[in-house]
């Protein structure tokens, strides 16, 4: 187990919402892959994946997460980001036009409101 | 000797010489000392053709020779004549260490009456010697004048010669036949008890020595039946832990509450108990009673006044146990008493040894850009193990937890307890808690595992990019650190309390500054605590040793060992740890393992580098982006099996950096969907990117200006 990035989650009716917290490179990806895959259900509408308390993520993460939102499409799901604007996350995800093929969010609220969980 | 020999070479007297020799070697086999003696009179006196012959034994206690054997005189030996040495005949003769020759006797030179009321005329006299000891003294006479020759002297002297060394062998033989029947019943008492402590000694299981004990006691005191009851550790119920001839005490697990019973009385009297003629009164255990023992005898296993158990052995058949019987289980019992309690302390330890080096990190992880390096020596084995700890672990971000505790008490529930806390502390910080809060839940599982347990504790986050320590101390004694111009000096701690002294303990962080070239240590109160001298002198002493190493973490580690451990083995468990943060200069060349878990390190150090050269947050994170897309690269395309390594260098330049990445492998054009991003990223991120293939390997040159606004 890579102790770089912990992951944590929680549930806004049937949408998980996945807090990865440290540091996302090629070496822990794939297991940060698989373990948001996991979170997801045939019911879940949308998965967010709140990038706010990650410290690191470079080209590796960047790729996962548009090979993640590829997968969710093809099954009819969302994913939604929460980066905040002034973090050097928020300058990766401009420059490699991830805001271009996903919903990115400033914060937890407007990323639930983005992808319709109930009274959040 | 020369004159001797030639002499002896005369016809005769090679015939006397081989008579001689035939007495005493004989006499070795089988004759006891007097009967040798007489022998060897008789045969001398046929020999030299005398009237009279003697032998007197040297007492030297008394200064005296004694007649111990005559012939023709023995009035001598019945009258018990004793000559004090140097005077009269015998006397001077035992003293002068030589033969002496009276051709006349008269009264000035003799002082035994006997000799003269005899009326001997001629007297010759050889000292009895061995090895230069003088056993005695041989003599002859003769009743008319005669003058002893030279062959007379050396004859009497060969005899004398051959005798002394048959007395002497004779004595030592008697001497020794007498202390082996002295000794041989407490010999064969001694043997058979040593016997129950050889199988101790062999470092066997507990189980396999009471096995062994056991069968050896009954065998000693020819019983049927043996067993072994241990106190339980609340001190009112004894079990039955190993048996013989009555296994089933074992196999049912007997219990007998101290004071009722048989074996409960002998434990609660703390003496031997003998019970001659068994019935349902005197024993509680019905296993004795169904096996038909009928008498049975009983000891304690004491040490230091402790009841360990008991001993008890028993007969099938009515008897009575002697007072022998008694002190020789009690012998036994106690020698086991030994064997079980060094065996019971043998193996806490062993097993509690083996959890401390289970659990205490094997080796420490190698966090680039610093060199850690711990010691821990377990306390002198005549004390038990203790609960003293330390860890090391990587956190994100390039930080570095460091840990240090010792858990008060000793043996296996203390170590025990330490890897507990060890692991939840680990646990909680890569939970991504805070020292403080980390410190703070360490506190709460504590009162929960083991409420009534204190252990003293540091916490510590090291950021060396920051260059910062985060600390929080409960009850631990203060960290050294070594200044980068060599100055050692304690952490001023604000003192939290121990862990598990307050369940409402809060603990705080204290925020310390740690340049580059810094070292800190900590340590476990062992090191400090040494024998008689005051904790103040202690600490003193350690932070001039601080101060003086200079050969880095390891030698003062080894160096703090040496000097603060008397003796080698402390008599307290030591446990030191000493971090040393590297400075970096202005050129970074290092070399990585092409593995995807060396880019971690590599963003670490880079980081620390770049923050060195006065780069912002942004331009850290853009840099260190870039200069790990070029390593993940030189990872994942660049190299074909069996290729290790490539190298990072990061160079000042102008108003900028300089990064170079360099492996040994073909570049390969990135495949796949979601690919290919990283070089798209590098040169959005960078001022310039510079990709050179040559036969050697790939060098990836990436360059930024630092200090100013980019344009978008």
């Amino acid at each position: 187990m890579s102790t770089l990035a912990r992951l944590e989650d929680e549930w806004h009716d049937e949408i998980p919402v996945a807090r990865l917290q440290g540091e996302v490179d090629a070496s822990n990806v794939k297991e940060m892959g698989d373990r948001l895959r996991s979170l997801l259900s045939n019911r879940s509408v949308a998965l967010v994946v709140d990038l706010s308390q990650t410290t690191y993520l470079d080209s590796a993460g960047i790729n996962m997460l548009f090979a993640l939102a590829d997968e969710l499409r093809g099954r009819q799901q969302r994913l939604c980001l929460v980066v905040a604007e002034t973090s050097p996350i928020a300058r990766m995800v401009t420059l490699t036009g991830l805001d271009q093929a996903i919903a990115v969010r400033a914060t937890l609220a407007d990323a639930l409101s983005e992808v319709g969980a109930g009274g959040e | 000797m020369e004159g001797a020999t030639s002499a002896l070479r005369g016809s005769g007297a090679r015939q006397a010489l081989a008579e001689l020799q035939k007495v005493t070697d004989a006499a070795l086999a089988h004759l006891t000392l007097d009967d040798l003696l007489t022998e060897l009179l008789h045969r001398i006196v046929e020999i030299l053709h005398t009237d009279t012959a003697a032998f007197l034994l040297m007492d030297e206690e008394a200064g005296v020779v004694a007649a111990r054997a005559a012939k023709g005189i023995e009035e001598e030996v019945e009258q018990g004549v004793r000559i004090p040495l140097g005077r009269g005949f015998a006397g001077r003769v035992a003293a002068e260490r030589r033969p002496i020759v009276l051709p006349d006797v008269d009264h000035a030179d003799v002082l035994n009456p006997i000799l003269r009321e005899k009326g001997i005329c001629s007297l010759l006299g050889v000292p009895l010697l061995v090895e230069g000891r003088v056993l005695g003294v041989l003599h002859v006479g003769t009743l008319t004048p005669r003058e002893f020759t030279t062959f007379d002297v050396d004859l009497l002297q060969l005899a004398a010669d051959r005798a002394a060394l048959a007395i002497d062998h004779a004595r030592l033989y008697e001497e020794e036949r007498e202390a082996r029947v002295r000794a041989e019943r407490s010999a064969e008492m001694l043997q058979s008890v040593q016997r129950v402590t050889d199988a101790a000694l062999a470092y066997l299981s507990i189980d396999d020595l009471l096995d062994e004990l056991l069968v050896r006691t009954r065998d000693i005191l020819h019983a049927d039946t043996a067993a072994i009851l241990m106190l339980e550790r609340d001190g009112r119920m004894l079990r039955a832990r190993a048996a013989k001839g009555i296994e089933e005490e074992v196999e049912q697990g007997v219990r007998i509450p101290v004071g009722g019973g048989f074996a409960g009385r002998v434990a609660a009297e703390r003496r031997p108990v003998v019970i001659a003629d068994v019935d349902h009164s005197n024993v509680l255990n019905p296993i004795l009673r169904e096996k038909g023992i009928r008498s049975l005898l009983g000891v304690p296993l004491l040490v230091e006044g402790r009841v360990l158990g008991v001993l008890h052995v028993g007969s099938l058949t009515l008897r009575d146990f002697t007072p022998h019987d008694r002190d020789l289980l009690q012998l036994a019992g106690d020698r086991a008493a030994l064997a079980i309690d060094h065996a019971e302390m043998y193996e806490q330890r062993r097993v509690a040894e083996a959890l401390q080096r289970t659990l205490l990190p094997q080796e420490i992880v190698g966090i680039a850009g610093m060199e850690i390096a711990a010691r821990y020596l377990p306390a002198a084995p005549a004390t038990s193990l203790g609960g003293d700890w330390y860890d090391v672990f990587p956190l994100t971000g390039g930080c570095v937890g460091i840990a240090v505790g010792d858990v008060v008490g000793r043996g296996l529930p203390a170590a025990a307890l330490m890897a507990q806390l060890r692991t939840a502390l680990r646990a909680y910080a890569f939970d991504g808690h805070p020292p403080s809060e980390v410190v703070d839940r360490l506190n709460r599982i504590l009162a929960y595992l083991s409420p009534a347990t204190m252990t003293t504790a540091t916490y510590m986050v090291l950021d060396p990019e920051r260059e910062i320590l985060h600390m929080v101390n409960a009850g631990h004694p203060p960290p050294v650190v070594i200044s980068p111009d060599g100055d050692a000096y304690y952490l001023p701690t604000t003192g939290g309390v121990a862990l598990g002294a307050s369940r409402a303990s809060r603990y705080h962080e204290e925020a310390c500054p740690l340049p580059s070239g810094s070292t800190i240590v900590v340590y476990t109160d062992g090191v400090v605590e040494v024998g008689g001298e005051s904790l103040d002198d202690g600490l003193e002493r350690l932070r001039r040793i601080a101060a003086r190493v200079r050969g880095g973490v390891e030698e003062l580690c080894d160096t703090v060992i040496e000097e603060m451990v008397v003796d080698g083995r402390p008599s307290d468990d030591v446990a030191i740890l000493a971090a040393y943060i590297a400075p970096l200069g202005e050129r970074l060349l290092t070399r990585w393992p092409a593995r995807a878990e060396a880019l971690a390190s590599i963003r670490h150090l880079l980081r620390r580098w770049l923050r060195h050269q006065g780069a912002t947050d942004d331009e850290i994170y853009d840099v260190t982006v870039a200069c790990q897309e070029a390593c993940a690269n030189a990872v994942e395309h660049a190299y074909a099996p069996g290729d290790e390594a490539f190298e990072v260098e990061a160079v000042r330049v102008d108003d900028g950096v300089e990064i170079s990445v360099r492996d040994g492998g073909q570049w390969r054009r990135a495949r796949g969907t979601h690919r290919g991003r990283g070089m798209p990223m590098m040169e959005a991120l960078m001022d310039s990117v510079h990709v050179q293939h040559t036969a050697e390997g790939t060098v990836v040159v990436l360059r930024r200006t630092l200090g100013r606004e980019r344009a978008a």
